[in-house]
């Protein structure tokens, strides 16, 4: 009896450890996606001021990786990629030049670690729920589009006191 | 030895000081207004008869006054360029600052009863100035019970006439969205847009120097003109050479050129001389006019347009 208890313990932390290890590889991979530009970044309207609302589609083989992910994604977005425009509402430039990801890459790294700052200027919309259409799965990854609020305004603000992106006034 | 330290601490931050004060380029102004189309559509322009054609003129003023839109369209853009860092020149205030100053300088005596001078060049130069103009255009489009707004700014160089920064669109339509609420939405959707073209041209303004325009005439007085020759070489070729020394890269184009007149366009000037100290066009010409008269013993009257336009009129003062 007491083999048996032993038994299925080990094998109750083998599980846990194995599942810890798998959704650490795929956080990884999610950061490397980050990084990569893996992920895409689309209008949904004109935001409040200073705000833009965007849907963030992410990818992972877990779901709950994916979705996590999307505020990450949304503020690397905002800062290097920009976003396309829509009929009636107007896409947007990067607000870092790719040189500015070089130049400044510990800044950045320490700006989208997991506990980093850049979670101070993106808030999910509707507390992260994702709609039915907004999950596909490719491949055999997941594909799912969340709703992002990014504050651009304070993001700028913060970049530029930091010393990474140049203000309007700057140099005057 | 402390207090030599001290010492050498306090001059080392006041060095310091003086050269971040120095190293800072002038910095443009700029001010929204709204377009001649939009003025035109809604009815705020002047009409006068010069020498027998009808010419519209733009009335700010009265637009001003009567549009609640055009109010609100311009604050917000001051506002959202204020949080940027770059506040705006305000238009209505630009407005009565001219009028209270016109009133003023009408009023104004010495004790001995002297007047103010004030030559009609003068009065032709008392208008609401600013080296950037953020021109603002909006058209209210209706489809049935639906409404949009379609929305045009942009920025135009005062001096240059290049338009330097723009953005444009037409907002989503809206069955219930009022005016103001439409408008405020396409304002807060462009600015970001315009704002990035806007820093692009400040980048390349530190990078390749102000584009600026000169221009060189001659008084009637004049004994010679722009062709007499000095020391071999022709009045002109002489500017020439000294344009081409002082500016950036010397880059410039020499758009007319003729015995009474010259003009340079695309005058890239450096934002800071040799010493740090910011520059505009008028420092920039000023050192034109000294090489003439110290050189060749010519006077010349020195007159300016803002930060970006100068006009040397050589013969006298």
């Amino acid at each position: 009896m007491k083999k048996l208890v032993a038994l299925s313990s080990l094998i109750l932390v083998m599980i846990l450890g194995l599942s810890i290890s798998v959704n650490a590889q795929a956080k990884k991979k999610a950061d490397k996606d980050t990084e990569d530009f893996v992920y895409e970044v689309e209008v949904v309207s004109v935001g409040t001021q200073g705000t833009y609302l965007i849907k963030v589609w992410s990818y992972s083989k877990k779901p709950t990786v994916a979705i996590n992910q999307a505020k990450k994604n949304a503020v690397h977005g905002i800062i290097f990629k920009g976003f396309a425009g829509k009929q009636g509402v107007p896409g947007q430039k990067a607000l870092a030049t790719p040189e500015v990801e070089q130049d400044k890459k510990a800044f950045f790294d320490e700006f989208f670690d997991d506990k980093g700052n850049y979670n101070r200027y993106v808030t999910s919309s509707g507390d992260g729920d994702v709609a039915a259409g907004d999950v596909m799965k490719v491949g055999k990854k997941y594909k799912i589009g969340v709703v992002v609020s990014v504050n651009v305004s304070d993001l700028r603000k913060a970049l530029e006191e930091a010393g990474v992106i140049k203000g309007l006034g700057s140099g005057f | 030895m402390k207090n030599k330290l001290i010492s050498l601490f306090v001059s080392a931050l006041l060095l310091a000081g003086a050269f971040s004060a120095f190293s800072q380029a002038k910095k443009p102004t700029i001010m929204v207004v709204p377009s001649d189309v939009w003025c035109n559509t809604n009815g705020y322009m002047f009409e006068f008869d010069n020498q027998g054609s009808k010419v519209k003129v733009a009335d700010y003023k009265t637009a001003l006054q009567s549009n609640a839109e055009l109010l609100l369209a311009i604050s917000k853009i001051n506002e959202l360029m204020a949080a940027r860092g770059f506040p705006l020149k305000n238009l209505e205030s630009a407005l009565k600052t001219l009028q209270d100053q016109a009133a003023e300088d009408a009023m104004l005596t010495s004790k001995g009863g002297a007047e103010v001078n004030e030559s009609p060049i003068d009065k032709l130069k008392k208008v609401a100035k600013a080296d950037i103009w953020m021109q603002l255009t909006w058209t209210v489009n209706q489809t049935g019970p639906k409404k949009s707004v379609t929305f045009n700014l942009q920025g135009l160089d005062a001096y240059t006439d290049k338009q330097i920064a723009g953005a444009s669109g037409t907002g989503k339509p809206s069955f219930s969205a009022e005016l103001p609420v439409l408008l405020e939405e396409a304002v807060l959707a462009h600015i970001d847009n315009f704002n990035v073209q806007l820093q692009g041209h400040f980048d390349d303004m530190f990078k390749n120097g102000r584009e600026v325009i000169l221009r060189i005439k001659t008084w009637s007085s004049f004994d010679g003109d722009l062709t007499t020759e000095y020391d071999g070489k022709e009045l002109n070729e002489v500017i020439d050479e000294w344009v081409k020394e002082n500016t950036v890269q010397g880059r410039y184009s020499t758009t007319d050129n003729t015995e009474n007149m010259m003009l340079f366009e695309q005058v890239r000037i450096p934002l800071q001389d040799a010493n740090g100290k910011a520059v505009d066009t008028r420092g920039w010409a000023r050192n034109l006019q000294k090489m003439l008269k110290e050189k060749l013993q010519l006077d010349s009257k020195l007159m300016m347009k803002g930060l970006g336009q100068a006009q040397l009129v050589i013969g006298e003062k």
